[in-house]
């Protein structure tokens, strides 16, 4: 058997160029590497990392388990795509190797084996494949037909909008819609003429045969499989320059992240995997409050990803963020989309300054003594309530506080991190990590969640423990040195910055403190999807305008709770809910302070 | 530089005739709340590097929009975009959005 | 007799209530506090010639003769409002023939600008505050003692987007400089401080009363806006500024901040907007039928405005607007 027709040369080509480019962008990712995560992979990979990072592969790449948990039917149209298409690889590859034994067969051979190989030349017919086979292509068909749905009406799978696609995407999206129909069409001809088959393409088939005469089946049989050829062939020349490149990328991606590689703060290599690994499944765009609040939607992950990818990304596109995190924390893929943006915003605005910020020299403008530090940040400055509410607790916990910016200090530079300018920011942390050295604090307290994170993942403080104020109080609550009268008919709701909640995981001392107050009544987002207040540092792109209209929404939720105060935890975010709402926005420091029991 | 003896003084008057405007118009253009300014002065007083060097946000970019440019992009690299002028600013002008615009702007990036 | 229900009973509401029973119509005015009077009742002195609110107000319930056309409920809101009818917060309804709204305004809540430590530092008040302290003849510090440096801050919640206020109070300037001779007046030893992002003056005498502080009493005025307040180790208040006109930041210790508080729009009005169908402007205060020859008209035939409710204005105006709207009332009366 030659395993070769004519109508295979589009199938053909179609393979050899996804494999070479996929080879070529493997290769040259792969190399370009830095050496620190070379390391990475050669360490761990022979260890039970592999293992698990296969688990992830079955379990997302195939299964698409998050997306179930988005929306189960959108998850049932992924995986019936994704899973039903490698079943049906696998099983007929099992079929070829049952009828032919194992032996090697180019890679045509198997894709049209029911052409090579027609059921009536075979002596040992064994019909389990064949109803298998046709189970198969039926539960990739009903994928097929939900995407084809999904186009019409998206918010039957729980999407309110859909990604817009590029050209290239169409195509490759038109080429893969068609790939099953046509499929089942070609198999379809073929067992009207050849027999076999089962229900699906069996039945079909046999109505074909009723129908049609064997003279037009004949005139038809090689244009089918010449249309599922081409539309194979279609794909998979699309394929990696298009979203489908996300098939292949994901499964290196899951593997290299259990090998503990990550992007950082510059652009490497690393990064490809991410970037080329989106889907461009538009699971972000819902969630961001851009889009459903301000109506901007050329901003999100996805059209950031893709347009880092093709190299067409433009500033206003990249500033245009308020990496409250909500998308990455839905996205499928788990791809660092805030970190992405991060390095994306230094490549394009990164000067690094040697005489930059040279005034920081010799500045101090501290106060006090004490093992404790507290660093209000400079943003608590303009919510003078939250610093006075620091000193009577620090007072009532008996607390030595050594003030850093009381008095106005030097600002903990992720601010300026936010906005690429990563070598700067250096100089911000340099000077505070030694401001904190000699002054010998053991214990860092700020109220700023932006500051916090900071702090806590980019300072490398040896020996200081660094807590948000919310930690520290609840801490004091605990250790018995903060009496707090309980009030039992004061209601409070609670906004979760997205600084402290997302990006630094602190939800639940929060509440505890808040709980020790009064009664705490959640709104309908709360922890990980709580909504963002819309003034973050993060964005330099929208107006204020715009803030006030995300500031307001929000607002309204927490006032829907029939809280007497709503209480946040960030001076920003009490400073932006504050313009929206007539109700009292407090800082949970105050409503500590106005309850301490002597 | 080679010591003439004697130094030319930078001139004293903004000469808009002489000024070039296309970069200030290029930015004016690019963010227009920057012509609400009314120079109340909330985002110096507030500045968190105004309060330890000589940086006058208000200053500079009210120069760079007479198109006096010479030394704006140096200043502006003074600010640390720490965002408390924005919280302040009764004109609502995004103010840490302006810092960026005019470094890239004038630093041509 | 025809009917007339005026909503409010501040100068404007009182004028308007005068003018209408000298015309011989029935009148009964609403006022939700126990008494007539209005804002004014609470000021010391009145812009720019220092005539005691009081005087002003005994002339207004001098005209305001009692007579049996005259009901004044006092202690009582208003909630709807068409142009026959009011409904009272109580529930009970009034019928008349048409109304007349001069519900005014409300003083900003200074608590909104936190970083002017209104509320959290003593010693910090506003300028209404500083009237009733006039009032009593009790100008002091909040532990005793006379204040040495007094600090005068324009523009509190007013011309500032932050609070969502963008509109101008029109007064507070001509207030703040009414104020600073008062303080010079009773403390002439002490330095009084108006920080200004502009100056307004606009009405007859403001412009040659501001002249007058700063050539007769010495008051300093500072353009820049203070952008911060905190606490000093004696108590003091040191406030952060820029004094734009060197272009350099400025910061002072001061013994006490004055905020000169702006004019907001009532939070009735959005019911009268919502529920009423009247129109409001984006600043919250209604919108008259324009701007020259309507402007005490509502967009609602029978329902007409007069004074703060549809834009800051002074004492002088909000009077001079309720004679208008008492003539507007009586002409569109003729007509039906």
């Amino acid at each position: 058997m030659t395993f070769f027709a004519k109508f295979c040369i589009p199938f053909i080509i179609g393979e050899t160029v996804l494999f070479t480019v996929l080879a070529i962008k493997y290769f040259t990712w792969l190399r370009d590497l830095p050496k620190k995560d070379w390391k990475l992979i050669i360490t761990n990979f022979f260890s039970l990392r592999s293992i698990s990072a296969l688990g992830e592969v079955i379990s997302e790449s195939l299964l698409h388990r998050r997306i179930f948990k988005v929306n189960p039917r959108l998850g049932y149209m992924h995986m019936s795509l994704a899973f039903g298409w490698f079943l049906l690889i696998f099983v007929g590859f099992l079929e070829t190797i049952a009828y032919l034994g194992l032996r090697w067969i180019p890679l045509q051979g198997h894709v049209f084996f029911k052409y090579f190989v027609p059921l009536n030349g075979i002596s040992d017919h064994i019909p389990a494949f064949d109803f298998t086979m046709d189970l198969l292509l039926l539960f990739v068909l009903s994928g097929v037909a939900m995407a084809w749905f999904k186009r019409i009406r998206s918010r039957a799978l729980g999407m309110k909008k859909t990604t817009k696609h590029t050209f290239f995407d169409r195509i490759a999206l038109s080429a893969l819609w068609f790939i099953f129909p046509l499929r089942l069409i070609a198999e379809s001809v073929t067992t009207s003429m050849y027999g076999g088959g089962s229900f699906l393409t069996g039945s079909i088939g046999n109505a074909l045969s009723n129908i049609l005469s064997i003279n037009t089946l004949t005139h038809i049989y090689e244009p089918a499989w010449w249309l599922y050829s081409l539309a194979l062939g279609t794909f998979f020349i699309a394929m990696p320059f298009s979203r489908y490149m996300h098939i292949f990328t994901e499964i290196p991606l899951i593997f290299l992240r259990h090998y503990k590689l990550q992007p950082e703060a510059k652009e490497k290599s690393y990064d490809n995997f991410e970037v080329e690994a989106c889907s461009r499944c538009g699971i972000c765009i819902d969630p961001c409050q851009l889009q459903s609040q301000l109506g901007i939607n050329d901003v999100q992950s996805v059209y950031f990803l893709r347009d880092r990818r093709y190299n067409m990304l433009q500033q206003k596109i990249a500033n245009n963020c308020l990496m409250c995190g909500r998308c990455e924390q839905i996205c499928p893929v788990g791809i660092n989309l805030n970190t992405l943006r991060l390095n994306s915003r230094s490549s394009m605005r990164n000067i690094p300054h040697e005489g930059r910020y040279n005034y920081l020299r010799g500045v101090d403008k501290s106060f006090g003594a004490g093992k404790v530090g507290y660093f209000a940040g400079c943003m608590t400055l303009l919510t003078p309530n939250t610093l006075n509410a620091m000193r009577s607790i620090f007072e009532a916990a008996h607390e030595q506080v050594w003030w850093a910016d009381k008095d106005g200090g030097v600002c903990c530079g992720r601010p300026l991190m936010l906005s690429g300018e990563v070598d700067s920011a250096q100089k911000m942390i340099d000077y505070n990590k030694s401001l904190f050295a000699k002054h010998q604090i053991s214990t860092l307290v700020t109220s700023c969640p932006i500051c916090l994170k900071v702090f806590r993942e980019e300072y490398q403080l040896e020996g200081i423990e660094i807590l948000h104020h919310s930690e520290y109080i609840l801490r004091l609550i605990k250790q018995g040195r903060l009496k707090i009268g309980y009030q039992h008919d004061a209601t409070f709701t609670y906004h979760d910055p997205c600084e402290l909640g997302r990006g630094s995981g602190i939800y639940n001392e929060p509440r505890a403190v808040i709980e020790a107050v009064g009664k705490l009544l959640e709104p309908t987002h709360n922890r990980k999807n709580a909504l963002c207040c819309g003034s973050s540092v993060a964005n330099t792109a929208i107006s204020d305008a715009q803030q006030l209209t995300i500031a307001t929404k929000v607002a309204s939720e927490l006032e829907a709770t029939g809280a007497q105060a709503i209480v946040t935890a960030c001076p920003l975010c009490k400073k932006a809910i504050t313009r929206g709402t007539q109700q009292r926005v407090v800082d949970l420091s105050e409503i500590v302070a106005q309850n301490i029991k002597q | 530089m080679i010591n003439f003896g004697f130094s030319i003084n930078r001139p004293r008057t903004i000469d808009i005739d002489r000024n070039n405007l296309r970069k200030s118009n290029e930015i004016i253009r690019e963010m227009p709340e920057l012509q609400a300014c009314i120079g109340c002065g909330s985002c110096t007083a507030t500045c968190t590097a105004g309060n330890l060097t000589e940086f006058n946000f208000r200053k500079v970019h009210t120069l760079v929009r007479r198109g006096e440019y010479q030394g704006a992009y140096e200043e502006m690299n003074k600010c640390m975009l720490c965002g408390k002028c924005r919280l302040v600013c009764p004109r609502g002008i995004n103010t840490r959005g302006i810092v960026m615009l005019i470094k890239r702007k004038l630093g041509d990036f | 007799m025809k009917h007339v229900i005026v909503i409010g009973g501040g100068v404007a509401g009182m004028q308007c209530a005068s003018e209408l029973l000298r015309q011989g119509l029935a009148v009964t005015i609403i006022e939700k506090e126990q008494d007539l009077g209005g804002k004014v009742r609470n000021w010391h002195k009145l812009f720019p010639t220092f005539t005691p609110a009081d005087e002003v107000l005994s002339a207004m319930r001098h005209r305001l003769k009692i007579s049996n056309n005259l009901k004044i409920r006092t202690g009582c809101q208003a909630t709807t409002i068409t142009a026959n009818s009011v409904t009272l917060c109580s529930g009970e309804e009034l019928k008349c023939d048409a109304t007349v709204i001069a519900t005014g305004f409300t003083l900003f809540d200074a608590q909104i600008k936190e970083e002017y430590g209104y509320g959290i530092y003593d010693n910090v008040i506003t300028s209404a505050e500083l009237e009733q302290m006039f009032n009593e003849n009790n100008v002091h510090l909040a532990h005793g003692g006379t204040p040495k440096r007094i600090a005068i801050l324009h523009c509190v919640g007013s011309r500032d987007e932050k609070v969502c206020q963008r509109h101008c109070s029109k007064v507070c300037c001509v207030t703040g400089v009414k104020q600073a001779i008062e303080l010079k007046k009773l403390f002439p030893a002490a330095d009084v401080f108006n920080f200004y992002m502009d100056i307004r003056m606009f009405g007859p005498g403001y412009e040659e009363m501001y002249r007058e502080a700063q050539t007769a009493y010495n008051v300093h005025f500072v353009r820049g806006r203070i952008s911060e307040v905190s606490p000093t180790f004696n108590s003091q208040l040191q406030i952060k500024a820029e004094d734009t006109l060197t272009g350099r930041p400025l910061k002072m210790s001061v013994d006490m901040l004055v905020l000169l508080i702006g004019m907001k729009s009532n939070e009735h009005n959005i019911t009268l907007r919502n529920e009423c169908n009247l129109l409001a402007q984006p600043s919250g205060f209604m919108q008259p039928q324009d701007s020259f020859i309507g402007n005490v008209t509502s967009n609602v035939d029978g329902i007409f405005y007069a004074g703060t409710i549809t834009a800051p204005k002074n004492v002088g105006e909000s009077i001079n607007e309720g004679t208008a709207a008492a003539r507007a009332v009586i002409e569109w009366l003729n007509k039906h």
